[in-house]
Formats: structure tokens, sequence, C-alpha cells
């Protein structure tokens, strides 16, 4: 065994030993090898609650924030209704990465004392574009040892405001039908609304939560990671501030989420001699994350099949601070 | 007393007026010569209307078919609820000593027909007893009452009066043909009606009801506790109804019968058949509070009123889960529902308009009764998803020489069907756009700068633009100028993308902020 994998598989089960639900439900992997590094479990972890931020005038409107969310859930629920579909597909992924994920995913089943699975990794079909290659990896099982497909991907979206937009979404590859948006007057009614969606669980066919909400009680904020960690929903909460002074008393608050993003709109990556709209760009930064490593990237926006990838380097673009994995200072939280 | 032709007439007299020989209909001038110190009131109809209302709705009690009959009556369908009272008899006399306790002064018969039934109160009961009447022996029965008591018009029974026939029973051998040539249809059919003859239903106050449940307290209840189990134990009976008929329940009504003969309800409907008794008991739970339960409530009843077929369902052990998985997301939509109020659930659907507003439209869940398409159930058979269908039904008009100075910086024409193929949408659309300030140069550009919400925003860069006009076979068409709205996608310096229009096509166009991108 190459040492790399030895030390993956370790940091697996140390991972293992100091929170065991941590990705009890698997993790959805984003596709890009640099975010996916900087995640535990390489990908986004299923069942937990994670924490969006929209960043200057757009911690109002949140649409880059919904836009991110609708590419993870286009994501997550096309990764459920492929795995219904019975017929086995070839191994799509590339050959350098798959022992890898075997590896960890056997060794956290060992640990468990579970029958180690010989085929752990889902196989899914590649990036269209190539820029990697889709592994929706649902490791885990249900709590209560179901398998979590059965007609999954409704979506409880809770807001104030109905002002997500059916085509706006699917542009970022959330099929709006799968949509079922519940209206609240207050923070109260949504968080309670949130809830009450996450203890439904995935056997009522909701493959994901999404609340935008103004202020976060701490208390609130654990138990919707509770519930998604017992039930194996995975909720999203995109913060919505009215004003700057709301906006700057929540935006440092501590969080019970998981992970906590943020997801500024950049200039567009013009396209030589077409001076319009070019290729939209997103700063994407993951502020903080249980386990993992806080880092930022530039990349282009949920595409239609909400995959994000890295922005090509480009000479004209205008230059912006950068942090990669390597580069970035190294805090754990969690 | 009312008021009729400028005159002044009683309307209802108290039984010491009717003693000193007042009656209805009487002038008010002439019942005071009778009775100096008589006390009029003006009569309120409809208020007697809603009380005789109320009245019918308590009835309920008794059977689920009452009715309000005329102005003075009401009428209770009792056949097969007699036995569980122990009998017509003590069904009677339970409904006396309760109207009794009200304060109500009644005359009750029960009797085969309805017809009877009304002769008999009217006529033959007195206040102190009931008047029955064997559906056998209706014509006896009847026989000694006045012609009145078979619900004819005045003019007919002046007329039966004046050819000397003044009792029921003396109608009986009368040939059928003459009767009806003389006095009309009616009187013949009246009495085929009141002899079971002819069929005449009832319409009831509400709806039948499929299955119903009542449970009566030996003393009155007002505890929110109390309530809560007695909700809990009919949801229970029901449940256990509805699952031996293989229905689930859509529509319920859980009335609570008050001492004082008020009724309140909770009226709630569910997004999918249900019989989970756990989950009806939680939905009422949820509204036990808007109950105000008075000086206490004597009676309950649960009533299901509309049913769908539901599969008998393999009841997991507890906490397996197969109960969730059957019902899928219609317990959650229910709950939801009831806290968060009418109209608060809502599913994306899909519309066949380029007007961007119209294309996706916020369709309420449960509203009209329609059944709630569940997401995600069957989200995977539908062949063709939204992201295909509306975008490729707006109708986009390209305009080729409405662009400004073709080398201008910062600004493009895409053609239709370039790179994307559709043009791109945003993710939050502001109902209805919100007006901003826009600065340009020349009308047909996009603006260079512009104020939305007090903050000004420098546009960068912008694509368009995308003309969408008004929909003229629409009805509310107005066919204006200002209806024509050409959008514009454009970026501001930070990189945030909005969604601009400028309706009309004047030298003073109005300037929209229609949506933003992600």
């Amino acid at each position: 065994m190459p040492p790399l994998l030895t030390l993956d598989a370790l940091r697996d089960q140390v991972r293992h030993i100091e929170n065991p639900q941590m990705t009890r439900h698997g993790v959805l992997p984003f596709g890009v090898e640099a975010i996916d590094r900087a995640l535990p479990g390489g990908g986004l972890a299923l069942g937990a609650l994670h924490e969006i931020l929209g960043a200057g005038g757009d911690e109002e409107d949140g649409a880059a924030a919904a836009g991110f969310t609708a590419g993870i859930l286009a994501r997550l629920t096309n990764s459920l209704e492929s795995r219904i579909s019975p017929q086995p597909s070839p191994r799509l992924n590339g050959p350098t990465e798959a022992p890898r994920e075997n590896a960890a995913v056997i060794s956290l089943r060992s640990l468990r004392g579970r029958e180690a699975r010989s085929e752990p990794a889902y196989p899914h079909s590649p990036r269209p574009n190539g820029v990697g290659s889709t592994l929706s990896r649902i490791a885990g099982e249900g709590a209560d040892g179901r398998s979590p497909e059965a007609g999954e991907g409704a979506i409880l979206w809770c807001l104030k405001r109905p002002d997500v937009y059916g085509p706006g979404l699917a542009g970022h590859g959330l099929d709006p039908a799968r949509l079922v948006i519940a209206a609240a007057k207050r923070d109260d009614d949504i968080l309670w609304a949130m809830e009450e969606g996450l203890r439904t669980g995935r056997a009522a066919g909701l493959a994901g939560v999404v609340g935008e909400i103004g202020r976060l009680p701490m208390v609130a904020g654990r138990r919707l990671q509770l519930a998604a960690e017992s039930s194996g929903v995975t909720a999203f909460l995109l913060r919505r501030w009215r004003n700057a002074a709301e906006a700057a008393g929540e935006r440092g608050r501590p969080t019970a989420a998981v992970t906590r993003w943020r997801v500024a709109a950049l200039p567009s990556a013009g396209i030589a001699d077409e001076p319009g709209i070019g290729r939209p760009l997103w700063r994407l930064e993951l502020l903080r994350c249980r386990a993992g490593v806080p880092a930022a990237w530039i990349v282009e926006s949920a595409d239609a099949t909400g995959h994000v990838c890295l922005a090509a380097e480009l000479a004209d673009r205008p230059a912006m601070p950068r942090r990669t994995v390597a580069d970035a200072p190294v805090r754990r939280a969690g | 007393m009312i008021a009729i032709g400028g005159r002044r007439l009683l309307a209802a007299v108290n039984p010491a007026a009717c003693a000193a020989g007042l009656a209805p209909g009487m002038p008010l001038a002439d019942a005071l010569s009778f009775l100096p110190g008589l006390a009029a009131v003006p009569a309120e109809p409809a208020a007697d209307a809603a009380a005789l209302l109320r009245l019918a709705e308590w009835c309920g009690r008794y059977s689920p078919w009452t009715a309000p009959d005329g102005t003075d009556g009401v009428k209770i369908e009792i056949t097969g609820c007699g036995h569980l009272w122990g009998g017509e008899a003590a069904l009677a006399a339970d409904l006396a000593s309760r109207l009794g306790r009200q304060g109500l002064t009644h005359r009750i018969a029960i009797a085969g027909t309805l017809g009877a039934a009304w002769a008999l109160a009217r006529f033959a009961a007195r206040s102190g007893g009931p008047a029955f009447a064997h559906p056998d022996d209706t014509s006896e029965a009847l026989a000694p009452l006045p012609v009145e008591a078979l619900r004819l018009d005045p003019p007919t029974v002046a007329g039966l009066r004046r050819v000397g026939l003044r009792r029921i029973g003396e109608l009986y051998p009368m040939p059928r043909a003459a009767l009806g040539r003389r006095f009309g249809a009616s009187v013949a059919q009246r009495l085929d009606q009141a002899l079971d003859r002819l069929p005449e239903p009832l319409s009831p106050l509400e709806p039948a009801p499929t299955r119903r449940v009542r449970l009566s307290f030996a003393e009155p209840i007002s505890e929110p506790a109390d309530l809560a189990r007695a909700a809990n134990r009919l949801t229970e009976n029901l449940a256990h109804w509805l699952a031996r008929e293989g229905v689930g329940a859509r529509r319920l009504d859980l009335a609570f019968l008050r001492v004082d003969g008020q009724v309140e309800h909770i009226r709630l409907g569910t997004a999918r058949a249900s019989r989970d008794a756990g989950h009806l008991a939680a939905l009422f739970a949820a509204r036990l509070e808007t109950i105000d339960p008075g000086l206490g409530v004597e009676d309950m009843i649960l009533a299901a009123y509309r049913v769908e077929p539901l599969a008998i369902e393999q009841t997991g052990l507890a906490g397996t889960g197969v109960d969730t998985a059957e019902a899928g997301l219609a317990p959650l939509i229910d709950r939801l529902g009831i806290r968060l109020g009418p109209g608060a659930l809502s599913c994306l659907e899909a519309r066949a308009s380029h007007i961007p507003e119209r294309a996706s439209v916020n369709a309420v869940i449960g509203e009209d009764g329609k059944t709630p398409i569940i997401p995600g159930r069957g989200a995977a058979a539908n062949p063709e998803p939204m992201n295909t269908g509306s975008a490729d039904l707006a109708r986009r008009v390209f305009l080729g020489s409405g662009l400004g100075p073709a080398g201008r910086p910062g600004m493009t024409k895409k053609k239709a069907g370039a790179s994307t193929g559709k043009a791109p949408r945003p993710v939050r659309l502001f109902r209805p756009p919100e007006p901003i300030e826009a600065m340009f140069v020349v009308p047909d550009d996009p603006p260079f700068r512009f104020t939305w919400r007090r903050r000004s925003h420098a546009v960068a860069r912008a694509d368009g633009p995308e003309r969408i006009a008004e929909e003229w076979w629409q009805p509310d068409a107005t066919g204006a100028a200002a209806a024509v709205r050409d959008y514009y996608r454009v970026e501001d310096a930070e990189g945030r993308r909005f969604w601009l229009f400028r309706a009309g096509l004047g030298e003073q166009p109005h300037w929209f902020l229609h949506g933003v991108f992600a």
C-alpha cells in the first residue's frame, strides 16, 4: 500500500474516533479536486447542516448563495436518482482516484464492525466538460439501516418572501418541480419548518431542506444539526440579512453548522473580443469546516448540471487574492 | 313586531300575551289597546334565522342529517339513529330535556315522513310531550289534523275550507283528479308526501359525511387537555372505521357542541388521504387553541367529508419508518400547512408564457381541494422537466439594429442561440419589479449607472436587449407601448449581475430591476 493511502485511511479513522457522527451519511463530492481535498471525507457531508453566506450587497438578496445551494441540491438529487437506476454502469472514475476512496471507505466500515463491501463507491457519469469526475459516494447507510433511495428528491425551501425563480434555479441544474416552498413570516417559523422537514427524514422522500434566515440563535442551529444528523437529510441555511446592522451582528457569530461558506459574485470571465458578460464567476470561501481546512477558490458558477469548476487562469482577469489549501493558514475548527 | 307597508304588526307573542288575546299578524296599535302595558321589541329575522341555523347544527348530535325548516323549525333525519339513544322515545326525551335546559319551548314529533312529522309537531304535539306516529299509522295520526298541517299555501287552505274540507282525514276519500283540478297539484302532492307515497328528500345542512364518530360526555368538559384527549379518541375511532372501509380522509371536521347550544368547528384538509390516527390527532391538536369551549363541551363529533381509497398498508414496528415511507411528504405538508397557515406552501409550476413572472408561478398546495403534486415522487418519470420547458417557450426577439455603437466597450450583442442557446434567468425574481433610477446615453442602450435601493451601481458589462412583448392574445393585454420590455443582463463593478428592463419605447422610459443572478 502506498504511504499516501495509509495516511488517508488513518486520518479517516482518527476523524471517526473524534466524531463518529461525521460522515455517517456519506459525502457529496464537488468533483473538483481542490475543493474536495479541503473537506473531510472528500466532499460535502450529507445529513448535516451547512451555512451559506452572501457577500456585500448580496447579503440582502442571497442570489449567489441560492445559486450555489441550487447547484449542490441538483447534484444531490441527481446522484440519488442515478442510484435507483438498476443497471450497473462501468466504473468511470480515473484509476488514480478510486483506490484511495476505496481504502478510506473500507477502513471506515471495518472500524465500525460492519461487513466491508467491495464496491463502496457509486460510479456516476463524469463531468461533461471533463474537469473532474463526479463521484456520488454515499458511503454510509441510513440511520435505521435502510438504503436511502425510494423516490427521494423533494426539497423543502423555507423562506420569508417567495422570490426564488424556477427557471433561474433550473439554470443551476435544480429541477424546480422538486421544490416545496414554505413561506413563513418569522425566523422562528422558518426554523421550526426546517426542523419539521429534517425530522421527517429521508424515508419520506425529502432530499434536502433549505432555510433562508436572518437571525440564528446557537441553540436553533444546534437543533437543526442534530435533526439533520439523525435523519440523514442535508440542510442548508442561507443567511439573508435585511440591513448592514443585522449583517454585522450575525456574520461573526459561531454556528453549529458543519461548514460555513461564503459565495460572492465576481466580475465574469470575459471572452476575448466579446465584451459582454462572460462566464459568471464566484469567489467561493470555505470559512469554517469542522475537521477541515478553511480555503477559498475562484470558480465558475454552477452550470446546468449543478457543477462548479475552477476558473481558468486568464491573463486579463483582475488579480484576486487566491488562497489554496497549500498556502491557507491552517485553522482547524470544530 | 315587524313593519310592513308602514304598519307595525306583531310578529310573535309570548304565552302571556297570547292569553290576553293577542296573535301574530295583529297591528301593534290594536294590540296596545288590548294590553296598554305591552312591551314590544323590533323583530330581528336575520338573528332568528342565525339562531335557528345554530340550533340545527347543534342537533347534529342526534344525526348528521339536520336542517332548519322554514323560520320556526328544525328537521332531523333520525333513521337508524334511534337505537343509539335507546329508542326514539328516549331520543325525543333527551332532546326535550336539553332544549328545555337551553330555555327553548319546543314541540317534538317523530314520524315516518317529513310531512307527517311537520304536521304532528305543529298541530298535535304539546309542549309537554312529543308526538309519535308509527309509519304504519301515519294516515290515522294525520286524519284529525286540520288541512293547514299539509304545508299548503293560505289560498289553497281557504279554498279547501270553503268547500267544507277541514280535516286531513276528509281528504282521504276524495278522488285525486277532482282535487287536482280544483285546488292544483299541491294538495295531492303534499298529501302523498305526508303519507309516504311520494319521496321527499331532506337536504342536510352540511353535506352528509362519509363516516362520523361521536363522543358524548357525562359532564361538560372545557380543559384543553381533556379536549385533546377526546380528539385523540375520536381520531382513533375514525381511523378504525376508515381502515375497515379501505379509505383515507381528505377533509375532516371536528365539531364541538357546547352546553349553550353553540357549535365550534375545526375543519382541515390533508395533503394525502390519511387514516393515521396519530397524524390526524396532531393536526387537530395544533388547532385546539382556537376553540372556545365556553361553559363546557358536551359532545364532540368528528366527521370525514371526503375520503379516497387508500390501500391497506403494512404498518411497521415502532420506529422502523415503513409508515413514513408510504405516506411520503403528505404528513409534513399537513403539519407545515397547519402552522404556517393556508397558502404558505406552494410548488413552482412552469407555465407556457414568456412573461418572466408568468413563466413560473407559485401554485399553492392543497388549494381547490386539488391533490398536490408531491415533488420527488415521480419527478424522475417526468420526461420534460421545467428547465427545458419555459425557456424554450419564451419568445425572444433580439434586436439587430437597436443597439448602440458597435464598438462600444463593455457591451455585446448576443445572437439568438449563441453559446448557451437560451437566455439565462435570474435566481431571484422580484414581484413586482423594483423601479430603479437609470442613467443612459441613448434610450436604446443599457444604463451605464443605476440606483437601486438607494445604492448606486456602475454597469461594467451588459448583455441584451432581449425584447419581451406583451401577450396580445391574453384578455388583459393593453396593447400599450409601455407593455413592451427590453431586458438587459448587466454586471456591476463588484461583479453582481442584475436583470434590468426598460418598459416602453419612448424618450422617457421607465427602468426596473426584475431579478438578481447568482
